[in-house]
């Protein structure tokens, strides 16, 4: 075996590759864009607990010292604040004391304890934090408590309707496929013009506005199709069709805009690759963390398709109606709309 | 007879090279003007220019009275393209093509089997276009640079590295569309089918127009008009020129007569190229 030949050969390879102004750009933004995504995500392990707590009586040195190990009690001036906190997801879980916890615990009586669970935390986690708050009463008073305690879900309470894997996957899916619809109009408006059929296109009467409108209604009512399909196969439109429907639109719309961007910065079926499998690692992380819950927070909201994977993980999954989900709509048209005007910013520069 | 063309001081540059320098010119409604130069003088930048794909940096361009940058899509309305590259919806048929052009001009009751007909792919019209040699996808860009009737035919190296067949369809396409009274603008560096075809030629160099004319008063102005005669001498043959038009031209004809033995004996006249040489002082490629 000749190795000098073989090495010869591979550095041609590299440098071909690199001069492939395409595959040296996709090469460099594709470790940016993966080591930004690395960087955005936690780098420690939260081993702290943060709790609410409504507790008049409770004492500072007790506070520092669950903080000092791990547990912050986070006190409210009001019971009733305490509990839109936990309704607003602010906190898990909020635990509120009556204002004569210790007499009536010095009368070996049972004080009163509201324990105020938000919706989404699973069974499990409720049962640890039940621990928790017999562990806690136990530090308080050294010894294990007579309580009365009361437990009350904020929200819509989803105790035994836990959610299958399948069901859980469903926005995933639907944002694959809107992704992969993404490729496709990218891919064709792509190939348009450097075939030069868009030249041959646009000099007929056909305006750019004209075929603006024409590839996005295309590509939105081909994505929006394929996805609604998905639904109405699984069952995704028997509760609150018509959510369903608007957020898919919006979603097809919002891909739609993307595809445009990616066409514009994409010479070939292969860039367009490059190009969109970047967009779909990112739109992908919403639908990931309604699979696996707990694995990102609130940052995950800066992604677009969390509004969409959202909507439909809330409304399929839990029935949520317009009042829960009109905030997330609302989102969802706002990024749409960017995206389109964007994408028709960034493609009409192409066409001159 | 009125002026379909009218370019006044059209100006194009991309960055700081200046691709089309202040040109100016007319085409009468009907005629055939060929549009020559050799790779990279401009012919395609003033196509664009005229045909409102590119704007022009300085100047103007009326076609059938309307401004090109003011009324684009007004203008496009009555033209027809054949652009140099073929750019054809590959994976459609031939009648596909056709009809999708034909609706986004408006037109009503279209016959894509007459055109395809009249441009010789009758029977093929339902097959794909990237089963087509070359020759057919350009008679078949001719066909759809047609499907609007257009007042104005722009004509992009129609016949470039083609078969005779085929260039002989487009020719002959190209003919009948002027007998309809189709005003042509034919670019090419093809110096004998300009000749065949055009009514005027204009010859462009560096962006710039540097002789128009019809190619008979072209050669009257720049060619020499000559005869060449085949003489047997010496066991073998050698040729002799005598130039016309001078005063001394029947005195020399006379004695070639008198004193060789003339083989053969051809008229000879400059042809476009010769003149375009002579005027630029370079060819065509």
């Amino acid at each position: 075996m000749n190795w000098q030949m073989i090495s010869a050969l591979i550095v041609k390879d590299l440098n071909l590759y690199f001069k492939n102004q395409f595959f040296a750009l996709v090469t460099v933004l594709g470790i940016v864009a993966y080591a930004a995504i690395y960087f955005i995500m936690p780098t420690t392990v939260d081993e702290t607990l943060a709790i609410g707590i409504f507790a008049p009586g409770l004492t500072n040195p007790l506070v520092e010292e669950l903080a000092a190990e791990g547990l912050i009690l986070n006190q409210f001036d009001s019971e009733a604040a305490l509990k839109t906190a936990v309704l607003e997801k602010e906190y898990p879980v909020g635990v509120a004391v009556a204002p004569d916890f210790m007499q009536k615990l010095a009368a070996d009586e049972k004080p009163a304890v509201n324990i105020y669970v938000a919706n989404d935390v699973p069974p499990e986690f409720q049962e640890m934090y039940a621990l928790l708050f017999r562990e806690l009463g136990f530090m308080m008073a050294g010894r294990p408590l007579a309580i009365q305690a009361t437990e009350e879900v904020l929200g819509v309470d989803r105790a035994g309707s836990q959610i299958p894997p399948r069901n859980r996957m469903l926005p995933l899916f639907a944002m694959f496929i809107l992704m992969v619809e993404t490729l496709g109009l990218a891919s064709l408006i792509s190939m348009e013009i450097e075939g030069g059929t868009l030249e041959a296109l646009l000099i007929t009467p056909l305006k750019v506005e004209g075929l603006f409108i024409a590839k996005g209604l295309f590509g939105t009512a081909l994505a929006f199709v394929q996805v609604a399909a998905l639904m109405a196969i699984v069952g995704g439109f028997s509760r609150e069709p018509l959510i369903i429907v608007t957020a898919l639109l919006l979603g097809s719309l919002l891909v739609t805009g993307l595809g445009f961007m990616v066409a514009s910065v994409a010479k070939d079926m292969m860039s367009v690759m490059g190009w969109g499998i970047l967009a779909i690692v990112t739109l992908a992380l919403p639908p990931l963390n309604v699979l696996l819950p707990g694995l990102v927070t609130n940052w995950i909201k800066i992604i677009p398709s969390y509004y969409l994977v959202d909507t439909v993980h809330q409304v399929v999954n839990f029935g949520a109606g317009w009042g829960d989900v009109g905030s997330n709509l609302l989102a969802l048209l706002a990024f749409a709309l960017a995206f389109l005007a964007l994408g028709v910013v960034a493609l009409r520069r192409k066409f001159r | 007879m009125t002026d379909a063309i009218v370019a006044e001081g059209l100006t194009y540059s991309y960055g700081q090279l200046l691709a089309v320098d202040s040109i100016s010119f007319n085409v009468a409604e009907g005629e055939i003007l060929g549009f020559l130069g050799p790779n990279g003088a401009g012919k395609s930048t003033t196509v664009k220019m005229l045909t409102g794909q590119l704007q022009p940096k300085a100047g103007q361009a009326t076609l059938l009275g309307l401004d090109v940058v003011k009324k684009p899509k007004k203008v496009q309305e009555h033209i027809g393209v054949c652009f140099e590259l073929t750019n054809l919806y590959e994976q459609m048929s031939a009648a596909e093509n056709l009809k999708l052009f034909a609706r986004l001009f408006g037109v009503k009751n279209f016959d894509a089997d007459a055109l395809l007909k009249r441009v010789g792919l009758d029977g093929r019209g339902g097959d794909r276009v990237e089963t087509y040699s070359k020759g057919m996808k350009q008679r078949l860009m001719v066909a759809r640079s047609l499907v609007n009737t257009p007042r104005i035919l722009f004509l992009d190296e129609p016949t470039e590295g083609l078969d005779p067949t085929s260039s002989a369809a487009i020719r002959r396409v190209i003919l009948e569309e002027r007998e309809r009274g189709a005003t042509i603008f034919l670019t090419t560096h093809d110096m004998v089918e300009a000749d065949k075809l055009s009514d005027r030629v204009a010859f462009i160099d560096k962006g710039k127009i540097v002789a128009l004319d019809t190619p008979h008063a072209l050669k009257q102005r720049y060619g020499k008009r000559m005869i060449k005669a085949e003489i047997a001498k010496n066991g073998g043959l050698e040729y002799r020129e005598i130039v016309l038009d001078r005063d001394e031209t029947a005195a020399d004809v006379a004695a070639l007569f008198s004193d060789e033995k003339v083989i053969t004996l051809h008229s000879e006249e400059a042809t476009l190229e010769d003149i375009f040489m002579q005027i630029t002082g370079r060819g065509l490629v």
